[in-house]
């Protein structure tokens, strides 16, 4: 029972660990994705670009010719000019695209490129040059070489254009192949977040549903042990009960009002160290077993340290100790006989004020040493206000806590009524620590009446 | 003898027929040449074995063989005298070629018959009458 809150919250922790890796793994692919694509287009770009340039050489090249057949035709030098701008275009486009495909390690391509470029260097050496030379004499040899030429560079451009085309195609479905695996690659993470968070959702049903099921557990024991609200002669009897746990309204706080006999009424609150459902079975133990002690002694230190021993036994936990005050009411003659075992959190209004009750002894549990009782004559209108310390040690927002002499002095001005002074005292300490409270709190109010004006 | 004479006539008719059945030119046809390359001149050859060779040769080796050309101007007339059905094959070609027999009509070389490409022939619509 002890470990399941840590291994729930081990859990829930893992679970969340896992969405988280899991949406991370998804992140990471996807800018991978975005990465491999990004690389792909600009590959492609580059590509496409030297598909253009081929273009561009090819029209440089044709540049050549025609200013060469200008040349021949008009003998004006300006085509000789114009041959050599184009000479210099065609240079310079054939180094831009040798240098894409260099990059791009495409090496067929680059001698398909070279041997083109070899070609055009020949028919300027072979061809243009000796007709720049002597434009009169265009024989019908060289015709056949510039053919010859032509015939060979056309080739050798279709073998470029469709290399770079092949590989083009080859980066578009290299693209297609990316984006299609991007694609499954993202089904398959949305799937597994999906399916984790299908499991969490589940796993966080079964948790809720144990929580509901601890909740319905811890009411029935809250029933079982809580005290109802047991009338005394002459007496105005009010409590109020808030556990520190958020969902189980039990804790490690006990308090109880049991008739001894028919003018003796049994006083008892404690405080158990811890909190939570383990505390709160305890409560029933104390409750009942001090029950049964004060049936047998009448003496609050006599029962004091017949529990201490029977609890030291049957617990066996050296963490484990309680704070207790018991009390035994004289509802006749309104003497109170108390014994305080390390429980300083009960006090006592009068008229003229607010006192605190004195410790009588260590808390139980810890140690074998001897309890004291004392014994108080109360008077009609004093009120007993028995707490736990989940009142003195309550915090403000700056961790100041309210203590001893705070409790009094809400106490003081509090309700007349017993049962409004009991929820005062749990509104005081829920309004100065927030909505949820990091201790148990109980609190038992007694309020002594003038006999005439009590029913029993 | 003559049995075997006049069946060997009739498979060659049959093959001459099959080879020339989706050529660029047919027999009698009226064409221009006009080349697709850089140069719309065109190289016409002695035989279609050298037109074979030359669009398979290396640059060095379709040198060599330019003697055995000529080169005709662009828009040439022409007649078709044969044609010879996917003969011509280059490492550049998507498909086969045609080798085409023309009767040059116009020219120096009027009156030469000789072979040309396929797709260096272009068919002239006879006008309606």
């Amino acid at each position: 029972m002890k470990n399941e809150p840590f291994a729930n919250i081990t859990g829930t922790l893992l679970m969340t660990a896992f969405l988280i890796v899991t949406l991370a793994f998804a992140v990471e692919g996807t800018f991978e994705t975005r990465t491999q694509l990004a690389n792909t287009f600009a590959r492609e770009a580059q590509i496409q670009q030297a598909q253009m340039q081929l273009e561009e050489l090819l029209r440089l090249q044709i540049d050549e010719e025609n200013s060469l057949r200008g040349y021949l035709l008009t003998r004006d030098p300006f085509y000789v000019a114009q041959y050599r701008q184009a000479v210099a275009g065609y240079d310079n486009t054939q180094r831009a695209i040798k240098r894409v495909l260099r990059d791009e390690q495409l090496l067929a391509a680059r001698d398909q490129l070279h041997q083109y470029g070899l070609l055009q260097s020949k028919w300027r050496t072979e061809v243009a040059g000796p007709l720049l030379r002597h434009p009169r004499r265009r024989l019908v040899e060289l015709d056949k070489r510039n053919k010859l030429f032509a015939d060979y560079e056309t080739r050798a451009v279709a073998a470029i254009r469709e290399t770079l085309a092949g590989t083009d195609a080859a980066f578009v479905r290299s693209t297609q192949s990316q984006v299609n695996r991007a694609a499954y690659v993202r089904a398959f993470w949305v799937l597994v977040f999906g399916l984790l968070a299908v499991l969490f959702n589940v796993y966080r049903s079964r948790l809720n549903r144990e929580l509901e099921e601890e909740r319905t557990i811890t009411e029935i024991l809250q029933r079982a042990f809580r005290s109802e609200s047991i009338p005394l002669p002459h007496c105005e009897v009010g409590s109020a009960y808030r556990s520190a746990t958020n969902h189980v309204a039990v804790g490690g706080d006990v308090f109880d009002v049991y008739r001894l006999s028919g003018t003796h009424a049994l006083i008892l609150i404690a405080d158990i160290s811890g909190k939570g459902v383990d505390a709160a079975v305890l409560t029933a133990f104390i409750k009942f077993m001090i029950r049964s002690i004060a049936l047998r002694e009448s003496d609050p230190a006599a029962i004091l340290a017949e529990f201490n021993t029977a609890f030291s036994k049957a617990v066996g936990n050296p963490y484990l100790f309680v704070s207790m005050f018991v009390g035994v009411l004289d509802t006749a003659s309104f003497r109170l006989e108390f014994g305080s075992a390390g429980h300083d959190a009960v006090f006592l209004r009068r008229r003229n004020g607010v006192e605190q009750l004195a410790v009588t002894g260590p808390v139980l549990g810890v140690m074998e040493e001897p309890f004291y009782s004392e014994t108080i004559d109360l008077d009609p209108g004093d009120t007993l206000v028995l707490t736990t310390d989940g009142l003195t040690e309550v915090r403000n927002r700056e961790g100041k806590p309210l203590s001893g002499t705070g409790a009094m002095e809400l106490i003081e001005r509090g309700p007349v009524h017993a049962q409004p002074l009991a929820d005062d005292l749990v509104a005081a300490a829920r309004s100065r620590g927030g909505t949820r409270l990091r201790d148990d709190l109980a609190v038992l109010t007694i309020r002594l009446m003038d006999a005439q004006r009590v029913d029993v | 003898m003559y049995k075997l004479g006049l069946a060997l006539a009739v498979a060659f008719a049959a093959c001459a027929q099959v080879a020339s059945a989706d050529c660029r030119g047919h027999r009698g046809d009226r064409v221009v040449l006009y080349s697709t390359t850089d140069d719309p001149a065109v190289l016409v050859w002695d035989s279609r074995a050298r037109l074979r060779e030359y669009h398979a040769a290396t640059f060095d080796a379709a040198q060599a063989m330019l003697p055995h050309a000529i080169l005709v101007g662009p828009g040439t007339h022409a007649t078709v005298v044969t044609c010879v059905s996917n003969y011509v094959e280059s490492p550049v070609f998507h498909h086969p070629d045609d080798a085409v027999g023309v009767l040059l009509l116009a020219g120096p070389q009027r009156g030469l018959t000789r072979w040309v490409l396929g797709s260096d022939v272009r068919l002239v619509q006879a006008p309606r009458p």
